[in-house]
C-alpha cells in the first residue's frame, strides 16, 4: 500500500511538472503581458521598466528556475494583476467553486442512479422512455444556452430566482459558504441546475445500460431464486455491481467540473476559479495561471487515487488483486 | 441522514438571511469590469480608475466631457517652464475625519512609481521631478522641462491619505493595505466597506463630502462581465443600472416599456493602420508570390483604400447606428481636432483607378487583423472592412482574434494592416498624436505606439513644439495642424467613432453619459 502511495505521488509530481513547463513556455510564445494591459500613453521607458519590475525581461529558463526555487519554499508567487499572492486569489475562490460543483456533481448522481436503474429495469415502460428521452436533451443541447434560458425564464420571465452572483454567505471555519442561508441557496440553484444536467444524463445512461446487463446475469436469476426481495436485490446485488464505472465517471467529472466549470460561472457571474482562470487568461496572467493549472494536476491525481482506494473497498476482485 | 445533516444548519441560519430587497437607497450598478486592487495607484485600467473615483478624488477632475475642471485644486498656473502651482481646496476631510492638504499630494505622487502594476500609473507622473510643499494649501511641481499638459496628466491621480497609507506603500504591502480597508482613506464621495476580486464593491456614503451628500446611502458595484448576463441581471430586478449594452440588446430594448437606455458618444475610435515599413510580413501578390515593394508605402493605395471604406453603411449596418463615422482619431471637440477636415468619401470606382495607377491593377493580397474582443463591435467593424476592401480589389483575409494574442503580436510589428480602437481618454491631442504619429523615439519619450513605423518630420516637429507651448491658443493650433496632416497622410485611417450604451429600469434613475465612459454613482441621481 505504501508502494502504491508513493508512485502515485511521484506520478503527481511529474504531471505537475510537465503542467508548469508547459503553461510557461505556452504564454512566452503568445507574447509579452505588458503589451496587453500597458497604457496607451506609456512611454518606451515606463514599458521597459513595468516589463523589468515583473523579471519578463529576463531570460525565459531563468524566469522558470526563480518560479522553481519559491515553489520549493511554498511561494506560488504574486498575481501580475492583482500583486496578491496567488494562493490567497485561487484559495478566497476556491469555496464558491467547490460548493456549486458538489451540490451539482452529488444531486446529478444521485438522481441521475435513480433514474437509471428504474429506466433499466423497467425498460419498456413510458416513464423509462420519457427519462431516456429527457437525457438525450441533456448531451445535446449547449449548456451555455440552457443556462441563458434558465435565466430568461426563472430570473426574468417569472422572477423566482436571482440572475447571477453568490448571495448571503456564512464565515464557517474562517471560509465565506453561501449554501448554508436561503438567500444563498436560491443563488446557487440555477448555475447547479445547468452544471448538473450534462452529468445527469450521463449518470442516467450508465446506470440504465449497467442494470440492463446485469438484470440479465446468473447473480441476479439466483438471488430471485433465493426468494430475496426485488429492492433488495436492486440495493444489495446491482447497485454496487454497476457502481465501478459510475464511481469511475463521478471523479472524473468531479475533476473537470471543479476546474473548468468556467462557461457557467462566467454566465452566472458565479466568483469561482473557473471564472478566475479565464480572466487570468485574457490577461496572460502568468503566475495565475501555472498555479491554477498545477493545483489542477494535482486534484486530478488525488481524485484517480481516492478511486481507486474506493474500488478496494467496494470491489473483493479489486482488493484481492492489489494484495496479491 | 443525509437530510437531517443538511437541513439543520439551513433552518439555524435562515435567520441570518439579509432582506434581499432593494431599498431606494441602495444603488446596485451592474458593470462590465473592475479594479484590480483597492490601491488606486495600482492600475491605470479604466474601470479600476472608475472604481477608484468613488472612494478617492484627484486634483484635477475631467467633466463628462473630458474638458479639466478644478478638483481637490481650485487653481493651477505654470509659474516657469519647468514648475506648475497648485492650489489646494481648503476644509476638505478624509474618510477618518483628517484633513486634506499638501502633504497628501507630495505622498500620493511619490509613492506612484514605487507601487504600481503592471498597467502602470507612472504615466500619470512621468514629467513630474519633484514636489515642493510651500504651503499647507500649495504645491509647486517641478518637471523635466516644460510640460504643458500636465494638469491632463492629472485627471486620474488620486489622493490618498499620507497618514493611513504610509505603512501600505511598498510593492509587497499596497495590496494588503488597502484591500483590507485600512489604507483605502479617501476624500470621494462613498466610504469603502469592502470588495473580492471580480466580485462586489460595496460602499457607503461619506456624508461630509466637499461635493456635498450623494443621493445613494449605499452604493454596490457588481462585476458582471458577460454582456446577456448582465442585462438580465437588470431585468429580474437585481442591479439598478448596467453598461455596455451590446448593439444586438439595444435593438431588442428600444421595444422594451420596461428598460430605459441611454447613449453617450465613446472617447474610442476604430483605427485602420497601415505598416510604413520597405517590408511587410503579410502582404503579397494575389498568386501568394512575394511583392516587390510595400503597396502601403505608396499614398495612391492608402487613398485608394479610404476611398474604399463605407462609413455610412459601417455604422448604420454593422453598429446598427451605434456609432458616428470618423475623419480624424479623436472626437471632433476635443483640443486638438480639427474642424476643417473633410469626411471620406465613399467611391469605390476611384479605389480601383487609383490601385491600377499605383501598379496595381488586379490587387493584390493582405491580412488584416483586429481585436475581437475588447470594443462593442471591433470584429463586426473588421469583417465589413474586409469586404469592403476586396470589393475593391484588395483581397482582405480577416483575422478577428483575442486581444490577448492582438497586443503581442502587434507590439513585435508582426501584422502589415491592423485595426484597433483608440481612446483619448484626456480630452487632449497630445496624448494620441504623441503616442501614435510621432515616430517612435524613446530619447523623446514619444512615438511609442506607433506600431506602423510612421515617419512625417513635419508632424513630428509640430508636436516637439506643441508639447513645449505654454500658452494653449498656439498649442491647439499645433496640435490641429499636425492633426490635418497625420490624417492626409492615411497611414491611420480613422473609420468610426463609437457609442455606449447604458440601461436602467424605466423612470428610476437620471444621468448624464460620460465621454470616458465612466458609471459613476455619485453622478447618478434617482428620478424624481
Amino acid at each position: 500500500m505504501l508502494g502504491f502511495i508513493i508512485q502515485r505521488f511521484i506520478q503527481a509530481v511529474g504531471v505537475m511538472a510537465v503542467m508548469s513547463v508547459i503553461v510557461f513556455f505556452g504564454v512566452y510564445a503568445i507574447g509579452n503581458p505588458i503589451d496587453i494591459v500597458i497604457p496607451p500613453d506609456a512611454t518606451q521607458e515606463i514599458r521597459l521598466e513595468a516589463i523589468r519590475r515583473l523579471g519578463l525581461d529576463r531570460p525565459l529558463y531563468e524566469q522558470y528556475f526563480t518560479f522553481l526555487a519559491n515553489l520549493l519554499q511554498g511561494d506560488l508567487g504574486r498575481s501580475f494583476v492583482y500583486n496578491m499572492p496567488v494562493l490567497e486569489l485561487i484559495g478566497g475562490r476556491l469555496p464558491a467553486t467547490l460548493e456549486l460543483v458538489l451540490i451539482s456533481v452529488i444531486s446529478a448522481t444521485v438522481l441521475g442512479v435513480s433514474l437509471g436503474i428504474y429506466a433499466g429495469y423497467r425498460p419498456d415502460s413510458w416513464v423509462s422512455k420519457t427519462i431516456m428521452a429527457v437525457s438525450v436533451l441533456g448531451f445535446s443541447v449547449p449548456s451555455f444556452w440552457v443556462g441563458l434560458i434558465l435565466i430568461l425564464f426563472f430570473a426574468v420571465h417569472l422572477g423566482w430566482l436571482p440572475a447571477g452572483g453568490r448571495g448571503d454567505t456564512v464565515m464557517i471555519w474562517g471560509v465565506a459558504w453561501s449554501f448554508p442561508t436561503l438567500n444563498g441557496l436560491s443563488h446557487i440553484a440555477l448555475p447547479a441546475v445547468n452544471l448538473a444536467l450534462f452529468k445527469l444524463a450521463m449518470m442516467i445512461r450508465l446506470a440504465r445500460a449497467g442494470t440492463r446487463e446485469i438484470m440479465l446475469t446468473d447473480t441476479i436469476k439466483f438471488a430471485r431464486a433465493a426468494g430475496l426481495s426485488e429492492a433488495t436485490i436492486l440495493r444489495r446485488h446491482l447497485l454496487k455491481l454497476i457502481s465501478i464505472p459510475i464511481i469511475t465517471v463521478f471523479g472524473l467529472e468531479l475533476g473537470s467540473t471543479l476546474a473548468f466549470a468556467v462557461v457557467t460561472e462566467t454566465i452566472f457571474s458565479w466568483p469561482g476559479v473557473g471564472k478566475l482562470i479565464i480572466d487570468s487568461i485574457a490577461v496572460l496572467d502568468r503566475p495565475v495561471m501555472v498555479a491554477y493549472l498545477i493545483l489542477v494536476a494535482f486534484l486530478f491525481v488525488t481524485i484517480n487515487f481516492v478511486i481507486d482506494l474506493v474500488f478496494a473497498l467496494i470491489d473483493p476482485r479489486v482488493r484481492d488483486g492489489a494484495s496479491a | 441522514m443525509y437530510y437531517q445533516k443538511f437541513l439543520a444548519p439551513l433552518a439555524f441560519t435562515l435567520s441570518l438571511t439579509a432582506a434581499w430587497a432593494a431599498s431606494a437607497q441602495t444603488l446596485t450598478m451592474g458593470v462590465r469590469g473592475g479594479p484590480e486592487s483597492m490601491d488606486p495607484h495600482f492600475s491605470a485600467l479604466g474601470s479600476h480608475a472608475e472604481a477608484a473615483k468613488h472612494i478617492f478624488d484627484t486634483l484635477v477632475w475631467s467633466g463628462t466631457d473630458l474638458q479639466i475642471e478644478p478638483g481637490l485644486a481650485t487653481s493651477w498656473t505654470a509659474i516657469d517652464d519647468d514648475t506648475w502651482e497648485f492650489k489646494l481646496r481648503e476644509g476638505v476631510k478624509f474618510h477618518d475625519g483628517s484633513d486634506f492638504d499638501a502633504e497628501d499630494v507630495k505622498f500620493s505622487i511619490e509613492r506612484i512609481p514605487v507601487v504600481t502594476g503592471p498597467t502602470t500609473t507612472a504615466i500619470y507622473v512621468r514629467r513630474v521631478e519633484s514636489v515642493d510643499i510651500i504651503d499647507p494649501y500649495t504645491v509647486h511641481i517641478n518637471t523635466d522641462g516644460q510640460a504643458a499638459t500636465l494638469p491632463n496628466d492629472f485627471i486620474r491621480l488620486f489622493i490618498v491619505s499620507s497618514d493611513a497609507a504610509a505603512e501600505y506603500s511598498t510593492q509587497e504591502t499596497a495590496a494588503e493595505g488597502f484591500n483590507s480597508g485600512a489604507a483605502t482613506i479617501g476624500t470621494g464621495p462613498y466610504k469603502y466597506v469592502s470588495w473580492e476580486p471580480n466580485g462586489d464593491l460595496v460602499l457607503e456614503r461619506f456624508n461630509d463630502y466637499w461635493r456635498g451628500m450623494g443621493a445613494w446611502e449605499t452604493v454596490i458595484r457588481k462585476e458582471i462581465p458577460n454582456d446577456s448576463s448582465r442585462l438580465a441581471a437588470l431585468k429580474a430586478g437585481q442591479v439598478d443600472v448596467i453598461n455596455y449594452v451590446s448593439s444586438v440588446d439595444y435593438l431588442a430594448l428600444q421595444q422594451d416599456a420596461d428598460i430605459d437606455t441611454v447613449i453617450g458618444d465613446s472617447v474610442y475610435i476604430m483605427n485602420l493602420q497601415l505598416d510604413q515599413r520597405e517590408d511587410t510580413p503579410m502582404v503579397r501578390a494575389n498568386d501568394g508570390s512575394e511583392l516587390d515593394e510595400n503597396p502601403f508605402r505608396d499614398l495612391k493605395v492608402r487613398q485608394a483604400i479610404d476611398y474604399a471604406i463605407d462609413r455610412e453603411t459601417m455604422v448604420e449596418i454593422v453598429l446598427e447606428g451605434l456609432g458616428k463615422p470618423a475623419n480624424q482619431m479623436m472626437p471632433v471637440d476635443f483640443f486638438g481636432s480639427n474642424t476643417d477636415i473633410p469626411m471620406p468619401e465613399y467611391d469605390p470606382a476611384k479605389a480601383r483607378e487609383l490601385l491600377a495607377d499605383a501598379g496595381y491593377p488586379d490587387g493584390f493580397q493582405v491580412d488584416l487583423y483586429c481585436t475581437s474582443d475588447r470594443l462593442p463591435g471591433d470584429a463586426a467593424i473588421c469583417q465589413g472592412l474586409g469586404q469592403m476592401l476586396t470589393q475593391a480589389g484588395i483581397t482582405t483575409n480577416v483575422n478577428a482574434i483575442s486581444k490577448t494574442v492582438y497586443f503581442p503580436a502587434q507590439a513585435r510589428l508582426d501584422y502589415s494592416m491592423f485595426m484597433n480602437g483608440w481612446g483619448t481618454l484626456t480630452g487632449e491631442a497630445s496624448y494620441t498624436l504623441g503616442s501614435l504619429a510621432h515616430s517612435n523615439d524613446p530619447d523623446l519619450k514619444l512615438g511609442a505606439f506607433n506600431r506602423i513605423e510612421y515617419k512625417n518630420d513635419e508632424v513630428d516637429t509640430l508636436l516637439q513644439t506643441g508639447a513645449t507651448m505654454m500658452d494653449a491658443t498656439a498649442r491647439r493650433a499645433a496640435y490641429e495642424d499636425a492633426m490635418a496632416k497625420v490624417m492626409a497622410d492615411k497611414a491611420y485611417i480613422s473609420l468610426v467613432q463609437l457609442q455606449t450604451v447604458w440601461a436602467a429600469k424605466a423612470g428610476t434613475l437620471t444621468f448624464e453619459p460620460r465621454f470616458d465612459e465612466d458609471t459613476l454613482a455619485f453622478y447618478i441621481t434617482p428620478a424624481s
